[in-house]
């Protein structure tokens, strides 16, 4: 008898121990960050990780830029989202796109930090110092991009240069612009150095040297503008001539040329043409874009016969562009037609001339955010025309350059040239060139119109429903989630509640 | 067995009431005759023949286990000749009749009525499980129910079998305290979720674990929508159930440890006993509909709205413009083409016509339910002989959903076969295969078809009638081009479940020595479910265009595979003895190993079908990037590894302690915090036995019982401890483009994630009097959770916005009564009643260290959030402005009172909770909590001669529902859509009602994001069933049939609730919050409940 307990006993025993290691289990249908980093091919997946954020950047400039613009009024069928973000309304701390855009922002500079952590500790399995340098100069591009996103958003924000805890993370308040910018400069700034100047095949869309460049001047300018009194992306910095001199590297460089034709630069089948000095990358099916369908009605797709699924779910409401706006189009033209016009703007659409730049019935994915369209996010002629910008601001070159560049602009869109450009002009240009590019609020913040212009626009457009923008609004507020997570550590942006 | 009545020589039969009880509650109660124990002295019938035919009967009485039975009382029906059976079960009485009845009765077993016809009778009798000594099933083992330390609500299947029930948890309704049983939808097939004490997890389930025949089943995991899908309670069939346990509190459930924090639910399924097999068989069918509709507007209150309000806003859109201008007139007031028609300004002319000729008005909510016919057919067999014991079932379900083209089949077999091997070992198998079919189409959820009904407006076009917006038919002009025909969705879409399960056990027991026993365990479920899906284009909203040119192109299809396999093995020793008579230990130890494997694979078109012929994948095209379908399989483990212990001690049968203590390890934590200990101890003492009550022979039993307990969840995700990564694609080549493969880290992961652990205290009593007649308990409990699995808000720079930690605790409290009674009991009579109440405060206490209140916003009703988890309130309170009346001249004309841009009279005034004379965030107040405060049950049973007739009651009050459903069909009117009744009664010019329920028609302001408004009490009180049985054993003469009774059953016929702005108060179906961290299931649109009407026979043979 006591032997078969014992006999027993063991066997259980046995079985047992066996049954411990089964405790340690790893997941079946996704990798464990420790046993990723172990060849070239998971360093280049985790580079790709990072750029994934990037498409989250087309929702941003069109919730947040075009609708905070003087380029789109509104109507809203109810209590909507975006509603206090097109009226200028102060209680818009928990808004979803405002949310969202600090949130994935700070994902994408998470998945950097992350990437290049692994790169400096276990780069040495790529077996190719120049392919970790690349990474490590994609990866600090995307980390400076997605600060500078947040930047011009928000203002002040925590600088992360590694991963931190989420405990640590409370002890890390907002940083001065001053400190944001000089962050994000030193990572352009080696972005710039240590890039390739181009990519070919299936590596198209990675970031250049130019684009590095590209952006960095924009910062450069961007930091230059007038400050409003607030802790925004201005800060009188008057660099003017860095910005100039890094914009002339990409004007003067190769591969980039002037876009003969306006529509062909957004054209379906002509992605990446010689206008593109950066964009985000969208396929069908694969990662498909949804700007196209954002700020077209539902009833336009119903009207079409299409799915309300290709809507952007709201409602009644619509966006159209701005009656100034339309004016703009076609007044100034000095005799031609402007060609953007009718390509920007769904001009027999009456009820609402909304934004249709993207949309290509034809090429139209499974859904509405399944476009196969890239969204560009800095092109030749937005360069060219920062270019006269700095001129204008005295940074070398004469009113003949600025006055050339706008009419090469104005001659290919097929309206008569100008004379003595001055910066209102140039930005008038601009709006009516970027239309739906989501330039035209940060257009506004940098010279200092965002106050005047965004007024005067209200009103002789009589719009009622807009509240006065006051310098408050130059930025964004703080998600009050993040404030009431950690109650003291940040604190809220004046003017909002 | 506890003996304390018996009939001895003289007529004491129970026929008269002799005394009378009244409680407070119930009224009078008749309680008959109760009898002390006056010792068993069976005597031979002296009395002589004094009747002409007087025979002279023999016989035998025995137990369950075919032991003789001394005591036991045998009468002669319709006379006073009463006897009782001697030490060895026998008996002999004289009848005054030669054929006559012969009623034998023994406590705590069921009464039998036997006819004599000549033959020496040898009569079993079966316990009567309502007795007190019943035997309840607890953790690894049984006890006598008198005991049991801990909060264990017991469950009787004589329950089950005398009604039409599909699913178990059907059967638990309003039966115990503390045990909630929420239906939250009328879906046939749905499973229904059970709350024991209250919600104690924020964000980690709070649905108990299933424990079937000794198996740790699995938790059912609630989605944040509140479905619950592949529930382990699926394709059971409620008939082959014998008995279901809950164990409530720490101490019974702490045995199970590892996942006993919500309760635990223990199921013993039929066994087989020895002795002549006996077959019974039970079938039951009926017809269902819907218990109630949604108050909506009728067609013609609909079009008189839409009347008022497009002439109205005509009137207001400028000068000159009367009502009288005919659409002719106001299409060129507008410079319109002729013909065109503006919906908002403009009116069908023939809503004004007799007979509206053209149109057909309509009530969707009519076309989309129907009355369902379902039948149930079910047989068993059951038997065996010393060493071999079987129960053997089979049942077929078909059953017909309230909602066209919903149904739900299932078909089961079990069988349950124990065998002696020898003395020492017994081997045993329980095998249990099921298949189900179950066609559910879409229906419940935002925007989904019962959402429609709601919305569509009640008129359509007579030559398209319900198929209005489909099948290429145009919508009717003034309805919402977005709002296609739900009957014709109903009608073409397919979402059809197939599962099949196979749950096993196989066991055997082995004597080592005598009092020692061990006993080992391998069980296996599988379960493996198919899910066809398919909408058609024929539906489905803008597809109108293609559908000429491609039909097929936009329907979408889908084909999803699961398997999830749970095995478990257990091996426990048993360990009892007896030492010197007065103590009595029982000890039982043991190991256990289990791991769930569940994987999956889903197809997907991507491009549409070829036509609308065939819905299978394999007529899917490509889209436009040349994907045909696109598809993914997963899989994942979690295991479980526990020791478990467990020594009960009784002092002369009167001072009772038990202790248990589980330490398990779950592979869902990190190596550092992976085990967890869950000890608890209690202690009874049986205060009846004590010799100062022993001789007070009114208490039967009075036992008062302390404990305190420990026991854990694990309901999480099986690797939230481990830092994994997913893909996050990109894509490069521009023209060319490529899938750049991306890899991301998914979310912060927490090596030092552990148990979530609630401790609960409790105390009880257990009152029985009057010979086991009146059996009273009641427990208070103070459970606390702590170390919460809460998705805490986490700041966003961190990466991500919520990271799972171990934070928070949430304490439950609460009292529960219980009342079992015989109320009377005579030979034709009987009245039994059981009524329950439970009392549960749930409150929030730590929200980590920072305390700070977290608000959950919803993705459907703006920015401010309408969702509070805060120190003090109950977990997820509501936050909303409250309205107040409607506003008036004086209000409009007073700076004073707070307005929203465009409030005019007649719109609804918001209370300025913070007085700052705007309405803002800041002025959300508390306005309700989800969770009831008390909930009741009270079931009464009365058998007078061969009728029988239960009544169900049950009841909650106290908890409220903000529903997102009322709110989307609750605005102030449109000529394009529906809205809720409660716009009958609206505040008008004409009658500016300042109490009305709502304010005027066209409303132009923007209303706060949630107000009151949407929030309505949950109350309610159902008459869940009523069933009036006829026992027809007597139109059969012959032997063969054992028993034989019919009966009707009415299902939830009767309820009364306030729930206004949806169909059903429990309604769950869509995650409100829209956020994954912190689901919240509401209501966007369910299905009704049921009523049912059925009728039914049961056989035994």
């Amino acid at each position: 008898m006591n032997t078969k307990l014992y006999l027993l006993f063991f066997t259980l025993v046995a079985v047992f121990s066996s049954c411990e290691k089964q405790l340690e289990q790893v997941p079946e249908s996704s990798l464990a960050t420790d046993n990723f980093y172990t060849n070239n091919n998971d360093f280049l997946q985790a580079v790709n990780g990072a750029y994934s954020q990037l498409s989250a950047y087309p929702s941003q400039a069109l919730w947040l830029g075009e609708m905070r613009s003087d380029n789109i009024n509104a109507t809203s069928d109810g209590n909507r989202d975006w509603d206090g973000v097109n009226n200028f309304t102060p209680n818009i701390t928990t808004v979803g796109f405002i949310s969202t855009a600090w949130k994935s922002n700070f994902n994408g500079i998470y998945n950097v930090n992350n990437v290049l952590a692994a790169l400096e500790t276990k780069g040495g399995v790529i077996g190719n110092e120049a392919t970790v340098t690349r990474y490590t100069a994609e990866c600090r591009f995307l980390r400076g991009f997605y600060y500078f996103q947040l930047l011009r958003l928000f203002g002040e924000v925590p600088i992360l240069s590694t991963v931190k805890s989420a405990q640590e993370l409370n002890s890390i308040p907002r940083s001065p612009v001053a400190d944001v910018y000089a962050f994000i400069e030193a990572d352009l700034t080696y972005a710039a150095a240590n890039l390739p100047a181009s990519f070919s095949g299936t590596d198209v869309g990675r970031a250049t040297s130019s684009a590095a460049k590209g952006i960095l001047g924009l910062v450069y300018l961007t930091k230059s503008g007038p400050d409003y009194g607030v802790k925004g992306p201005g800060l009188n910095s008057n660099e003017y001539a860095k910005a100039a001199a890094l914009f002339d590297q990409i004007i003067t460089g190769s591969p980039f040329s002037f876009g003969a034709s306006y529509s062909s630069i957004f054209s379906y089948t002509n992605e990446n043409n010689s206008e593109v000095v950066f964009d985000v990358q969208f396929a069908s099916s694969l990662n498909g874009a949804g700007f196209p369908s954002h700020l077209a009605p539902v009833a336009f797709w119903t009207s079409q016969g299409i799915s309300n699924t290709y809507g952007n779910g709201y409602g009644a409401s619509t966006f159209p562009v701005t009656k100034s706006l339309v004016t703009s189009y076609t007044a100034s033209t000095g005799g031609g037609t402007d060609v953007r016009y009718p390509f920007n703007v769904a001009t027999s659409y009456t009820v609402s001339p909304f934004i249709k730049k993207y949309i290509d019935l034809t090429k139209k994915g499974t859904t509405g955010k399944d476009w196969p369209i890239n969204f560009i996010v800095l092109r030749y002629t937005d360069v060219l025309m920062m270019k006269a910008e700095c001129i204008l601001h005295g940074a070398g070159g004469t009113q003949a350059d600025a006055d050339a560049i706008v009419n090469r602009v104005r001659a290919r869109a097929g309206i008569g040239a100008i004379a003595n450009v001055t910066l209102e002009t140039l930005m008038a240009e601009r709006q009516r060139e970027f239309l739906g590019e989501g330039l035209r609020w940060n257009d506004l913040v940098r010279e200092g119109f965002a106050l005047t212009q965004m007024n005067a626009w209200r009103l002789a457009d009589g719009i009622t429903k807009i509240n006065p923008v006051v310098a408050d609004y130059v930025i964004y507020p703080v998600p009050a989630a993040e404030l009431q997570t950690t109650p003291g550590l940040y604190t809220q942006n004046p003017g909002y509640n | 067995m506890k003996i304390t009545g018996n009939s001895g020589e003289h007529s004491r039969a129970s026929t008269l009431p002799k005394s009378f009880l009244v409680l407070g509650l119930m009224g009078i109660l008749s309680v008959s005759s109760v009898q002390a124990s006056t010792g068993i002295k069976p005597k031979k019938n002296n009395l002589k023949s004094e009747f002409q035919h007087a025979v002279t009967i023999k016989g035998n009485v025995t137990d369950e286990k075919n032991l003789p039975l001394p005591g036991a009382s045998v009468r002669v029906k319709n006379s006073k000749q009463v006897v009782s059976t001697d030490k060895n079960g026998d008996f002999q009485l004289v009848s005054p009749e030669d054929q006559p009845v012969l009623i034998f009765t023994y406590l705590g077993y069921k009464t039998k009525e036997v006819s004599y016809t000549g033959q020496p009778l040898s009569v079993r009798l079966e316990p009567d499980q309502s007795a007190l000594d019943e035997v309840v099933v607890v953790g690894y083992g049984t006890q006598k129910k008198s005991d049991v330390l801990g909060a264990v609500a017991s469950f009787n299947a004589k329950n089950v079998e005398e009604k039409p029930i599909t699913r178990v948890e059907q059967a638990l309704i309003g039966q115990m305290a503390g045990v909630q049983v929420k239906q939250q939808t009328g879906m046939v097939g749905a499973a229904l979720s059970i709350q024991v004490r209250g919600a104690g997890s924020i964000t980690a389930g709070n649905e108990p674990l299933y424990v079937l025949d000794g198996f740790p089943l699995d938790v059912a995991s609630q989605s944040a929508a509140g479905g619950i899908s592949g529930s382990p309670l699926d394709n059971l069939n409620p008939n082959d159930i014998e008995s279901v346990q809950v164990l409530k509190d720490a101490a019974a459930g702490a045995i199970y440890g590892s996942r006993a924090a919500n309760g635990v639910v223990i199921i013993t399924t039929k066994r087989g006993v020895a002795g002549k097999s006996r077959i019974s068989f039970n079938a039951n069918s009926g017809v269902s509909e819907v218990s109630r509709k949604l108050d909506v507007l009728s067609a013609e209150e609909w079009v008189a709205q839409a009347t008022e309000l497009a002439n109205a806003s005509w009137v207001a859109s400028g000068t000159g413009r009367t009502a009288s201008q005919t659409n002719a007139e106001r299409a060129a007031i507008l410079s319109l083409p002729a013909g065109t028609i503006n919906t908002t300004y403009m009116t069908d002319p023939r809503w004004a016509q007799e007979g509206h000729p053209g149109l057909d008005y309509v009530d969707w909510q009519d076309a989309v339910y129907r009355k369902a016919l379902y039948q149930n057919y079910e047989m068993s067999a059951t038997g065996g002989s010393e060493n071999v014991h079987y129960f053997i079932s089979g049942n077929y379900l078909n059953q017909n959903g309230t909602l066209i083209k919903s149904n739900y089949k299932n078909y089961g077999l079990r069988a349950n076969i124990e065998a002696n091997a020898s003395k020492k070992l017994k081997f045993g198998i329980n095998l249990a295969p099921s298949y189900s079919i179950n066609n559910a189409p879409p229906a419940e959820g935002k925007d989904n078809q019962l959402m429609k009904i709601a919305q569509m407006v009640p008129v359509v076009e007579s030559s398209v009638g319900l198929n209005t917006g489909a099948y290429g038919n145009s919508t009717y002009t003034w309805s919402s081009p977005r709002l296609i025909s739900p009957y014709a969705f109903l009608e073409t879409a397919i979402n059809s479940v197939k599962t099949s399960r196979l749950l096993t056990s196989v066991y055997a027991d082995y004597q080592i020595v005598t009092g020692l026993s061990l006993k080992s365990t391998v069980n296996y479920d599988n379960a493996d479910r198919n899910t066809s899906q398919y909408t058609s284009d024929q539906a489905t909203v803008g597809a109108a265009e293609s559908l000429f040119t491609n039909p097929g192109l936009l329907s979408t299809g889908a084909y999803i595979v699961t398997k999830k396999q749970n095995f478990l093995n257990e091996n426990t020793l048993n360990y009892t003895k007896t030492i010197a008579r007065d103590h009595k230990i029982s000890a039982i130890a043991g190991v256990s190993y289990n791991i769930v494997h569940t994987e999956g694979v889903r197809l997907e078109t991507a491009g549409g079908f070829a036509n609308d012929i065939i819905k299978t994948l394999s007529n899917a095209i490509a889209n436009p990037a040349g994907v045909t379908t696109t598809g993914t399989s997963t899989a994942s483990n979690n295991t479980l590894f526990s020791y478990y212990s467990r020594l009960q001690y009784a002092f002369k049968d009167r001072y009772l302690l038990s202790g248990t203590i589980r330490r398990d390890a779950s592979s869902k934590f990190g190596s550092e915090n992976r085990w967890g200990t869950f000890p608890s101890v209690s202690a009874g003492w049986k205060v009846s036995e004590e010799s100062f009550l022993k001789d007070v022979k009114v208490i039967s039993d009075l036992k008062l019982r302390a404990s305190w307990g420990k026991s854990g969840n694990n309901n999480i995700g099986d690797y939230n401890a481990i830092a994994t990564l997913v893909n996050s694609n990109y894509v490069f080549g521009g023209n060319t483009p490529t899938t750049a493969t991306g890899q991301v880290v998914s979310g912060l992961a927490n090596k030092a994630l552990k148990w979530e652990t609630s401790g609960t205290y409790d105390l009880g009593l257990d009152l029985s009097l009057f010979a086991n007649r009146i059996n009273f308990t009641f427990d208070a409990y103070h459970k606390k959770n702590s170390d919460l699995l809460l998705n805490l808000p986490v700041l966003s720079a961190s990466g991500f916005s919520t990271s799972l930690q171990n934070i928070g605790a949430v304490v439950n409290k609460g009292l529960e009564f219980s009342l079992n009674t015989v109320n009377v009991k005579t030979a034709d009579f009987q009245w039994s009643m059981n009524a329950n109440i439970a009392f549960n405060k749930n409150t929030v206490t730590d929200l980590g260290p920072t305390h700070a209140d977290i608000e959950i916003a919803s993705a459907y009703s703006g920015s401010n959030a309408p969702y509070l988890l805060r120190e003090g309130l109950p977990a997820f309170s509501y936050y909303i402005t409250k309205t107040n009346g409607i506003l008036t001249a004086t209000d409009i004309a007073d700076p004073a009172v707070a307005k929203l841009a465009n409030q005019t009279v007649g719109d609804a005034k918001y209370l300025d909770a913070n007085g700052d004379g705007k309405i803002t965030a800041a002025d959300r107040v508390i306005g309700g909590q989800p969770t009831p405060k008390y909930t009741w049950g009270w079931t009464n049973t009365f058998k007078y001669k061969d009728f029988d007739l239960g009544v169900q009651v049950y009841g909650q009050h106290g908890g409220s529902i903000l529903s997102y459903f009322g709110r989307a069909i609750d605005f102030s009117g449109s000529t394009t859509a529906n809205v809720l009744g409660v716009w009958r009664d609206h505040w008008t010019a004409a009658n500016p009602d300042a109490n009305a329920p709502r304010g005027k028609l066209g409303a132009t302001y923007t209303y706060p994001n949630v107000t009151s408004d949407w929030i309505y009490s949950t109350d309610f009180l159902r008459i869940q069933n009523i069933t009036l049985g006829y026992n027809l054993k007597k139109l059969f003469k012959t032997p063969a049939i054992a028993s034989a009774r019919i009966y009707v059953s009415l299902e939830n016929y009767f309820s009364h609730d306030k729930y206004k702005g949806g169909a059903n108060p429990e309604a769950q179906n869509t995650n409100v919050s829209g956020d994954t961290s912190y689901g919240i299931s509401g209501d966007y649109g369910s299905m009704p409940l049921s009523k049912t009407a059925s009728i039914g026979i049961n056989f035994g043979f």
